[in-house]
Protein backbone atom coordinates (compact mmCIF):
# COMPACT_ATOMS: atom_id res chain seq x y z
CA UNK A 1 0.00 0.00 0.00
CA UNK A 2 1.13 3.47 -0.15
CA UNK A 3 3.41 5.20 -2.50
CA UNK A 4 1.96 8.47 -2.30
CA UNK A 5 1.25 8.22 1.76
CA UNK A 6 4.45 7.89 3.73
CA UNK A 7 6.02 11.69 3.44
CA UNK A 8 7.46 13.33 5.87
CA UNK A 9 7.47 16.85 6.86
CA UNK A 10 5.72 19.25 8.83
CA UNK A 11 2.02 20.93 8.37
CA UNK A 12 3.47 23.73 6.73
CA UNK A 13 5.81 22.02 4.00
CA UNK A 14 2.94 19.48 3.61
CA UNK A 15 0.43 22.46 2.46
CA UNK A 16 2.46 22.27 -1.11
CA UNK A 17 2.29 18.62 -1.54
CA UNK A 18 -0.18 16.96 -3.00
CA UNK A 19 -0.32 13.87 -4.79
CA UNK A 20 -3.10 13.07 -7.32
CA UNK A 21 -3.32 9.37 -8.48
CA UNK A 22 -6.48 7.75 -11.54
CA UNK A 23 -6.46 4.57 -11.08
CA UNK A 24 -8.41 2.04 -13.28
CA UNK A 25 -9.42 -1.36 -10.61
CA UNK A 26 -7.62 -4.48 -12.57
CA UNK A 27 -10.23 -6.78 -13.68
CA UNK A 28 -13.03 -4.07 -13.23
CA UNK A 29 -13.43 -1.72 -15.00
CA UNK A 30 -9.70 -1.56 -17.02
CA UNK A 31 -11.26 -2.11 -19.80
CA UNK A 32 -11.85 1.28 -21.78
CA UNK A 33 -10.07 3.22 -19.80
CA UNK A 34 -7.45 4.31 -21.86
CA UNK A 35 -9.40 7.40 -23.63
CA UNK A 36 -10.39 8.15 -19.78
CA UNK A 37 -7.62 8.32 -18.83
CA UNK A 38 -6.05 10.52 -21.79
CA UNK A 39 -8.51 12.88 -21.41
CA UNK A 40 -7.53 13.03 -17.50
CA UNK A 41 -4.16 14.05 -18.52
CA UNK A 42 -5.51 16.78 -20.58
CA UNK A 43 -7.18 17.87 -17.62
CA UNK A 44 -3.90 17.84 -15.62
CA UNK A 45 -1.58 19.47 -18.13
CA UNK A 46 -4.05 22.18 -18.52
CA UNK A 47 -3.97 22.83 -14.55
CA UNK A 48 0.28 22.58 -14.82
CA UNK A 49 1.41 19.66 -12.56
CA UNK A 50 4.68 20.30 -10.46
CA UNK A 51 5.65 16.42 -11.97
CA UNK A 52 4.21 13.85 -13.97
CA UNK A 53 5.24 10.43 -14.66
CA UNK A 54 4.74 7.08 -16.95
CA UNK A 55 4.98 3.99 -16.51
CA UNK A 56 4.65 2.90 -19.41
CA UNK A 57 8.17 4.83 -20.79
CA UNK A 58 9.44 4.59 -16.99
CA UNK A 59 10.20 8.51 -17.07
CA UNK A 60 9.01 11.75 -15.90
CA UNK A 61 8.73 14.82 -16.84
CA UNK A 62 12.69 15.74 -15.65
CA UNK A 63 14.13 12.72 -17.27
CA UNK A 64 13.43 13.10 -21.23
CA UNK A 65 9.27 12.91 -21.73
CA UNK A 66 6.70 15.90 -21.59
CA UNK A 67 2.90 15.28 -20.73
CA UNK A 68 2.24 14.90 -24.44
CA UNK A 69 4.13 12.00 -24.25
CA UNK A 70 2.65 10.43 -20.81
CA UNK A 71 -0.48 10.89 -22.66
CA UNK A 72 0.69 9.13 -25.64
CA UNK A 73 2.19 6.06 -24.18
CA UNK A 74 -0.80 5.00 -21.57
CA UNK A 75 -1.91 2.30 -24.43
CA UNK A 76 1.26 0.46 -23.69
CA UNK A 77 -0.36 -0.54 -21.09
CA UNK A 78 -2.90 -2.95 -20.28
CA UNK A 79 -4.26 -1.47 -16.94
CA UNK A 80 -3.16 2.36 -17.69
CA UNK A 81 -2.59 4.79 -14.62
CA UNK A 82 -1.73 8.59 -14.24
CA UNK A 83 -0.02 9.92 -11.07
CA UNK A 84 1.27 13.58 -10.84
CA UNK A 85 1.92 15.91 -7.89
CA UNK A 86 1.10 19.39 -7.40
CA UNK A 87 2.07 22.48 -4.85
CA UNK A 88 -0.61 24.65 -5.25
CA UNK A 89 -4.21 23.36 -3.62
CA UNK A 90 -6.04 25.51 -6.16
CA UNK A 91 -4.47 23.39 -9.27
CA UNK A 92 -5.21 20.61 -7.59
CA UNK A 93 -9.07 21.97 -7.19
CA UNK A 94 -9.77 22.56 -10.54
CA UNK A 95 -8.38 19.70 -11.92
CA UNK A 96 -10.96 17.86 -9.10
CA UNK A 97 -13.65 19.72 -10.38
CA UNK A 98 -13.31 18.85 -13.72
CA UNK A 99 -12.32 15.03 -13.26
CA UNK A 100 -15.81 15.17 -11.05
CA UNK A 101 -17.68 17.07 -14.01
CA UNK A 102 -16.45 14.54 -16.57
CA UNK A 103 -17.76 11.39 -14.61
CA UNK A 104 -15.03 8.80 -15.83
CA UNK A 105 -15.81 6.58 -13.62
CA UNK A 106 -12.02 6.11 -13.04
CA UNK A 107 -10.88 5.62 -9.11
CA UNK A 108 -9.15 9.40 -7.60
CA UNK A 109 -7.16 9.51 -4.63
CA UNK A 110 -5.72 12.64 -3.51
CA UNK A 111 -2.22 12.07 -0.95
CA UNK A 112 -2.29 15.56 0.81
CA UNK A 113 -3.08 17.21 4.58
CA UNK A 114 -6.36 15.71 5.39
CA UNK A 115 -8.27 18.28 6.25
CA UNK A 116 -7.26 19.98 3.43
CA UNK A 117 -7.96 17.12 0.81
CA UNK A 118 -11.68 16.83 2.84
CA UNK A 119 -12.54 20.72 2.35
CA UNK A 120 -11.38 20.03 -1.62
CA UNK A 121 -14.10 17.06 -1.02
CA UNK A 122 -16.50 19.37 -0.10
CA UNK A 123 -16.01 22.16 -2.54
CA UNK A 124 -16.48 19.23 -5.03
CA UNK A 125 -19.58 17.71 -3.72
CA UNK A 126 -18.03 13.96 -3.59
CA UNK A 127 -18.67 12.01 -0.79
CA UNK A 128 -15.16 10.54 0.04
CA UNK A 129 -14.85 6.83 0.67
CA UNK A 130 -12.04 5.56 1.98
CA UNK A 131 -9.20 6.59 3.86
CA UNK A 132 -5.50 5.38 4.46
CA UNK A 133 -3.51 6.86 7.40
CA UNK A 134 -0.19 6.68 7.68
CA UNK A 135 0.88 5.73 11.53
CA UNK A 136 4.80 7.05 10.70
CA UNK A 137 7.99 4.41 10.95
CA UNK A 138 8.44 2.28 13.38
CA UNK A 139 11.94 -0.10 14.22
CA UNK A 140 15.16 0.88 13.94
CA UNK A 141 14.36 4.08 13.29
CA UNK A 142 18.22 4.84 14.82
CA UNK A 143 19.51 4.07 11.46
CA UNK A 144 17.27 6.16 9.07
CA UNK A 145 19.21 9.63 8.20
CA UNK A 146 18.01 13.04 9.41
CA UNK A 147 14.72 14.35 9.44
CA UNK A 148 15.60 17.20 6.26
CA UNK A 149 17.20 14.21 3.93
CA UNK A 150 13.91 12.47 5.26
CA UNK A 151 11.88 14.74 3.79
CA UNK A 152 12.91 14.48 0.63
CA UNK A 153 13.51 10.96 -0.27
CA UNK A 154 10.15 9.89 0.69
CA UNK A 155 8.59 11.86 -1.89
CA UNK A 156 9.44 8.69 -4.13
CA UNK A 157 7.26 6.35 -2.28
CA UNK A 158 9.20 3.41 -4.28
CA UNK A 159 12.56 4.32 -2.32
CA UNK A 160 14.41 5.03 -5.56
CA UNK A 161 15.73 8.46 -4.22
CA UNK A 162 18.47 7.77 -2.45
CA UNK A 163 19.99 9.61 0.67
CA UNK A 164 23.48 9.98 -1.18
CA UNK A 165 22.37 11.54 -4.19
CA UNK A 166 20.26 14.40 -1.94
CA UNK A 167 23.64 15.12 -0.25
CA UNK A 168 25.24 15.44 -3.26
CA UNK A 169 22.77 17.62 -5.13
CA UNK A 170 22.61 19.61 -2.10
CA UNK A 171 26.60 20.00 -1.99
CA UNK A 172 26.56 21.15 -5.38
CA UNK A 173 24.38 24.09 -4.73
CA UNK A 174 26.37 24.65 -1.72
CA UNK A 175 29.59 24.63 -3.58
CA UNK A 176 27.54 27.35 -6.71
CA UNK A 177 27.89 24.75 -9.15
CA UNK A 178 23.86 24.32 -9.44
CA UNK A 179 20.84 26.39 -9.13
CA UNK A 180 18.42 24.98 -6.11
CA UNK A 181 16.14 24.78 -9.10
CA UNK A 182 18.39 22.30 -10.91
CA UNK A 183 19.42 19.91 -7.99
CA UNK A 184 15.44 19.95 -7.29
CA UNK A 185 14.82 18.66 -10.71
CA UNK A 186 17.63 15.69 -11.00
CA UNK A 187 16.57 14.70 -7.41
CA UNK A 188 12.68 13.91 -8.85
CA UNK A 189 14.54 12.19 -11.80
CA UNK A 190 14.65 8.70 -10.10
CA UNK A 191 11.38 8.70 -9.14
CA UNK A 192 9.40 6.71 -12.19
CA UNK A 193 6.01 7.88 -11.00
CA UNK A 194 6.73 11.17 -11.07
CA UNK A 195 5.43 11.85 -7.90
CA UNK A 196 8.55 13.96 -6.64
CA UNK A 197 7.41 17.44 -5.81
CA UNK A 198 9.96 19.18 -7.22
CA UNK A 199 8.69 22.61 -6.20
CA UNK A 200 8.66 21.49 -2.60
CA UNK A 201 11.96 20.01 -2.94
CA UNK A 202 13.40 23.33 -4.27
CA UNK A 203 11.44 24.57 -0.29
CA UNK A 204 13.09 21.80 1.52
CA UNK A 205 17.13 21.81 -0.06
CA UNK A 206 16.18 26.13 0.27
CA UNK A 207 15.71 26.00 3.96
CA UNK A 208 18.61 23.22 4.80
CA UNK A 209 20.81 25.43 3.03
CA UNK A 210 20.32 28.79 4.84
CA UNK A 211 20.09 26.30 8.07
CA UNK A 212 23.58 25.91 7.51
CA UNK A 213 24.75 29.22 6.48
CA UNK B 1 23.02 -5.48 -11.82
CA UNK B 2 26.24 -5.24 -12.70
CA UNK B 3 29.21 -3.55 -13.75
CA UNK B 4 31.53 -4.71 -16.83
CA UNK B 5 34.71 -4.05 -15.75
CA UNK B 6 36.36 -3.82 -19.01
CA UNK B 7 33.77 -1.09 -19.91
CA UNK B 8 33.74 0.80 -16.78
CA UNK B 9 36.29 4.05 -16.51
CA UNK B 10 35.96 4.50 -12.92
CA UNK B 11 33.67 8.01 -13.23
CA UNK B 12 31.91 7.07 -10.17
CA UNK B 13 28.76 9.24 -11.85
CA UNK B 14 26.50 6.67 -10.43
CA UNK B 15 27.12 6.07 -7.42
CA UNK B 16 25.16 8.28 -5.27
CA UNK B 17 21.83 6.97 -7.58
CA UNK B 18 22.21 3.77 -5.76
CA UNK B 19 19.18 3.88 -3.33
CA UNK B 20 20.73 0.71 -0.69
CA UNK B 21 24.36 1.87 -1.43
CA UNK B 22 25.16 -1.55 -3.51
CA UNK B 23 27.85 0.29 -5.57
CA UNK B 24 31.03 0.34 -4.24
CA UNK B 25 34.28 2.06 -5.09
CA UNK B 26 36.79 -0.82 -4.00
CA UNK B 27 40.54 -0.62 -4.62
CA UNK B 28 39.97 -3.11 -7.53
CA UNK B 29 37.34 -0.95 -9.38
CA UNK B 30 33.67 0.28 -9.13
CA UNK B 31 31.19 -3.34 -8.58
CA UNK B 32 28.46 -3.83 -7.16
CA UNK B 33 27.61 -5.68 -3.92
CA UNK B 34 25.39 -8.70 -5.50
CA UNK B 35 23.84 -9.53 -1.48
CA UNK B 36 23.33 -5.27 -1.07
CA UNK B 37 21.79 -4.81 -4.87
CA UNK B 38 18.01 -4.53 -4.70
CA UNK B 39 17.40 -4.96 -9.19
CA UNK B 40 16.02 -1.53 -8.64
CA UNK B 41 16.98 -0.62 -11.96
CA UNK B 42 17.64 3.40 -10.81
CA UNK B 43 21.03 3.50 -11.69
CA UNK B 44 20.38 1.79 -15.00
CA UNK B 45 17.64 4.43 -15.97
CA UNK B 46 19.02 7.28 -14.40
CA UNK B 47 22.35 7.57 -13.82
CA UNK B 48 23.72 7.50 -17.24
CA UNK B 49 26.84 5.55 -17.85
CA UNK B 50 28.94 6.81 -20.49
CA UNK B 51 30.27 3.84 -21.53
CA UNK B 52 27.04 1.05 -21.05
CA UNK B 53 29.24 -0.64 -18.23
CA UNK B 54 26.07 -0.93 -16.19
CA UNK B 55 24.52 -3.44 -17.54
CA UNK B 56 21.15 -5.67 -16.24
CA UNK B 57 21.77 -9.95 -16.31
CA UNK B 58 19.06 -11.89 -17.61
CA UNK B 59 19.16 -13.79 -14.20
CA UNK B 60 17.39 -10.60 -12.72
CA UNK B 61 14.32 -12.14 -14.21
CA UNK B 62 14.81 -15.96 -12.99
CA UNK B 63 14.31 -17.03 -9.24
CA UNK B 64 15.90 -16.45 -6.92
CA UNK B 65 16.91 -13.24 -8.06
CA UNK B 66 13.23 -12.39 -9.47
CA UNK B 67 12.44 -11.46 -5.83
CA UNK B 68 14.77 -8.62 -5.64
CA UNK B 69 13.55 -7.24 -9.00
CA UNK B 70 9.76 -7.47 -8.45
CA UNK B 71 9.74 -5.95 -5.11
CA UNK B 72 12.13 -3.17 -5.48
CA UNK B 73 11.80 -2.00 -9.27
CA UNK B 74 7.74 -0.25 -9.64
CA UNK B 75 8.49 -0.14 -13.49
CA UNK B 76 7.75 -4.07 -13.30
CA UNK B 77 4.37 -5.59 -13.53
CA UNK B 78 4.01 -8.96 -11.59
CA UNK B 79 1.91 -11.42 -14.52
CA UNK B 80 -0.11 -12.79 -11.28
CA UNK B 81 -1.60 -8.67 -10.60
CA UNK B 82 -0.99 -7.24 -13.57
CA UNK B 83 -0.09 -4.58 -10.71
CA UNK B 84 3.27 -2.54 -10.66
CA UNK B 85 5.68 -3.04 -7.95
CA UNK B 86 5.66 -4.40 -4.65
CA UNK B 87 1.61 -2.91 -3.73
CA UNK B 88 -1.74 -3.71 -4.70
CA UNK B 89 -4.72 -0.65 -5.71
CA UNK B 90 -5.68 -0.78 -2.12
CA UNK B 91 -7.22 2.08 -1.24
CA UNK B 92 -6.55 3.32 -4.52
CA UNK B 93 -9.35 1.74 -6.00
CA UNK B 94 -11.57 0.79 -2.66
CA UNK B 95 -14.51 2.43 -4.10
CA UNK B 96 -14.50 0.11 -6.96
CA UNK B 97 -13.55 -3.36 -5.85
CA UNK B 98 -14.83 -2.80 -1.99
CA UNK B 99 -11.90 -4.82 -0.56
CA UNK B 100 -11.74 -2.87 2.70
CA UNK B 101 -15.35 -2.55 3.56
CA UNK B 102 -17.07 -1.02 6.57
CA UNK B 103 -16.48 -3.08 9.78
CA UNK B 104 -13.30 -3.86 8.76
CA UNK B 105 -9.39 -2.31 8.24
CA UNK B 106 -7.33 -2.76 5.86
CA UNK B 107 -3.06 -2.91 7.06
CA UNK B 108 -0.29 -2.47 5.62
CA UNK B 109 3.31 -2.71 7.12
CA UNK B 110 6.11 -1.66 4.66
CA UNK B 111 9.04 -3.31 5.64
CA UNK B 112 12.65 -1.50 4.78
CA UNK B 113 10.66 1.85 4.01
CA UNK B 114 12.03 3.81 4.28
CA UNK B 115 15.69 4.25 3.15
CA UNK B 116 17.12 1.06 4.65
CA UNK B 117 15.17 -1.78 2.91
CA UNK B 118 14.71 -5.31 4.25
CA UNK B 119 15.65 -8.57 3.95
CA UNK B 120 13.32 -11.32 3.45
CA UNK B 121 14.01 -12.96 6.48
CA UNK B 122 12.76 -9.98 8.30
CA UNK B 123 9.80 -10.18 6.82
CA UNK B 124 8.77 -13.71 8.00
CA UNK B 125 9.24 -12.32 11.31
CA UNK B 126 6.00 -10.61 10.60
CA UNK B 127 4.36 -13.07 8.43
CA UNK B 128 4.59 -15.80 11.03
CA UNK B 129 3.32 -13.42 14.08
CA UNK B 130 0.58 -13.00 11.94
CA UNK B 131 0.09 -16.38 11.19
CA UNK B 132 -0.24 -17.30 14.66
CA UNK B 133 -2.99 -14.74 14.88
CA UNK B 134 -5.15 -16.59 11.83
CA UNK B 135 -4.20 -13.89 9.52
CA UNK B 136 -4.59 -14.67 5.99
CA UNK B 137 -2.33 -11.96 3.67
CA UNK B 138 -4.02 -10.10 1.05
CA UNK B 139 -3.63 -12.25 -1.84
CA UNK B 140 -3.17 -9.52 -4.55
CA UNK B 141 -0.06 -8.56 -3.22
CA UNK B 142 3.14 -10.27 -4.23
CA UNK B 143 4.05 -11.31 -1.21
CA UNK B 144 1.35 -13.68 -0.94
CA UNK B 145 2.61 -16.24 -3.79
CA UNK B 146 6.22 -16.25 -1.77
CA UNK B 147 4.06 -17.86 0.83
CA UNK B 148 5.09 -21.69 1.77
CA UNK B 149 3.31 -22.20 4.63
CA UNK B 150 0.14 -20.07 5.32
CA UNK B 151 -0.26 -21.80 8.72
CA UNK B 152 2.77 -21.01 10.08
CA UNK B 153 3.49 -17.89 7.45
CA UNK B 154 7.07 -19.28 6.37
CA UNK B 155 8.01 -17.98 3.26
CA UNK B 156 9.73 -20.30 0.16
CA UNK B 157 13.19 -21.55 1.26
CA UNK B 158 14.78 -19.59 -2.00
CA UNK B 159 13.45 -16.64 -1.16
CA UNK B 160 14.75 -15.92 2.14
CA UNK B 161 18.19 -14.93 1.29
CA UNK B 162 16.41 -12.18 -0.96
CA UNK B 163 17.01 -8.72 -0.16
CA UNK B 164 14.07 -6.02 -1.27
CA UNK B 165 14.10 -2.22 -1.26
CA UNK B 166 10.82 -2.87 0.65
CA UNK B 167 7.85 -5.17 0.56
CA UNK B 168 4.13 -4.77 1.83
CA UNK B 169 2.52 -7.40 3.99
CA UNK B 170 -0.97 -6.51 3.47
CA UNK B 171 -3.68 -8.00 5.20
CA UNK B 172 -7.37 -7.10 6.40
CA UNK B 173 -9.12 -7.83 9.76
CA UNK B 174 -12.76 -7.39 11.37
CA UNK B 175 -12.74 -3.83 12.80
CA UNK B 176 -12.77 -5.14 16.41
CA UNK B 177 -9.45 -7.02 15.89
CA UNK B 178 -7.53 -3.74 15.23
CA UNK B 179 -6.47 -3.17 18.61
CA UNK B 180 -4.55 -6.61 19.57
CA UNK B 181 -3.13 -6.51 16.05
CA UNK B 182 -1.74 -3.19 16.38
CA UNK B 183 -0.31 -4.09 19.73
CA UNK B 184 1.33 -7.39 18.12
CA UNK B 185 3.06 -4.65 15.40
CA UNK B 186 4.40 -2.33 18.18
CA UNK B 187 6.08 -6.09 19.54
CA UNK B 188 7.38 -6.99 16.33
CA UNK B 189 8.49 -3.27 15.83
CA UNK B 190 11.34 -4.25 18.26
CA UNK B 191 11.94 -7.46 16.84
CA UNK B 192 13.31 -6.35 13.66
CA UNK B 193 16.38 -5.04 12.24
CA UNK B 194 15.36 -2.40 9.78
CA UNK B 195 12.25 0.04 9.83
CA UNK B 196 8.34 -0.23 8.33
CA UNK B 197 6.06 2.25 7.12
CA UNK B 198 2.89 1.26 9.22
CA UNK B 199 -0.70 2.48 7.87
CA UNK B 200 -4.38 1.49 8.52
CA UNK B 201 -6.99 1.74 5.45
CA UNK B 202 -10.73 1.80 6.67
CA UNK B 203 -14.18 3.57 4.97
CA UNK B 204 -15.17 6.47 6.44
CA UNK B 205 -18.25 6.02 8.44
CA UNK B 206 -21.98 7.68 7.35
CA UNK B 207 -21.28 10.51 8.89
CA UNK B 208 -17.80 10.64 7.53
CA UNK B 209 -15.35 10.44 10.40
CA UNK B 210 -12.42 8.22 10.50
CA UNK B 211 -13.23 4.83 12.63
CA UNK B 212 -9.80 4.03 13.35
CA UNK B 213 -8.70 7.12 14.60
CA UNK B 214 -10.72 6.31 18.51
CA UNK B 215 -8.39 2.96 18.45
CA UNK B 216 -5.45 4.78 17.80
CA UNK B 217 -6.07 7.90 20.47
CA UNK B 218 -6.67 4.91 22.67
CA UNK B 219 -3.35 3.31 21.86
CA UNK B 220 -1.14 6.25 22.11
CA UNK B 221 -0.28 5.40 18.07
CA UNK B 222 -0.21 9.03 16.61
CA UNK B 223 -1.22 8.85 13.09
CA UNK B 224 0.07 11.70 10.37
CA UNK B 225 -1.67 15.06 9.47
CA UNK B 226 -0.94 13.79 5.37
CA UNK B 227 -3.15 10.79 4.58
CA UNK B 228 -4.10 9.24 1.15
CA UNK B 229 -8.16 9.75 0.24
CA UNK B 230 -9.97 7.84 -2.18
CA UNK B 231 -12.47 10.18 -3.33
CA UNK B 232 -15.21 7.67 -4.41
CA UNK B 233 -15.68 8.94 -7.90
CA UNK B 234 -14.77 5.46 -9.32
CA UNK B 235 -17.36 3.35 -10.96
CA UNK B 236 -19.29 0.93 -10.19
CA UNK B 237 -19.27 2.22 -6.68
CA UNK B 238 -19.19 -0.14 -4.26
CA UNK B 239 -20.45 0.79 -1.37
CA UNK B 240 -20.26 -2.44 0.73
Amino acid sequence: MTHSLHRRGDVESLRRDYVLLFTPAAGINHEGSHEKLEKIVDIVAEAGPTNIGSYDVKKNIYDGITIEDVKKNLRMSKVPRVRCCFSDKNKVLQVLKKVKEGDFGISVTVSGLIDEVLNMSKEINCKPHSINLSLGVWGRTEKLPDETIMEIVTMCGHGLLSKALVKKEAELVRKGKKSIRQAAEELARPCTCGIVNVDRAQDIISRWIARDM
Amino acid sequence: MRIDQELCICCLKCLPYCPVDAIINGPEGVYIDQELCAECGTCLRTAGCPTGALQEPEDVYKEPRSVRKFFSDPTTTHKETMIPGRGTEEVKTNDVTGRVKRGQVGIGIEMGRPVLGTKMTEVEKITMRLAQMGIQLEHNNPLFYLIDDPQKGTLKSWVKNERVVSCIVEFEIPFDMLKEVLQAIKELANEIDTVFSLDVVSRFDENGNIPTIPVLEELGICYRPNAKINLGLGRPLREE
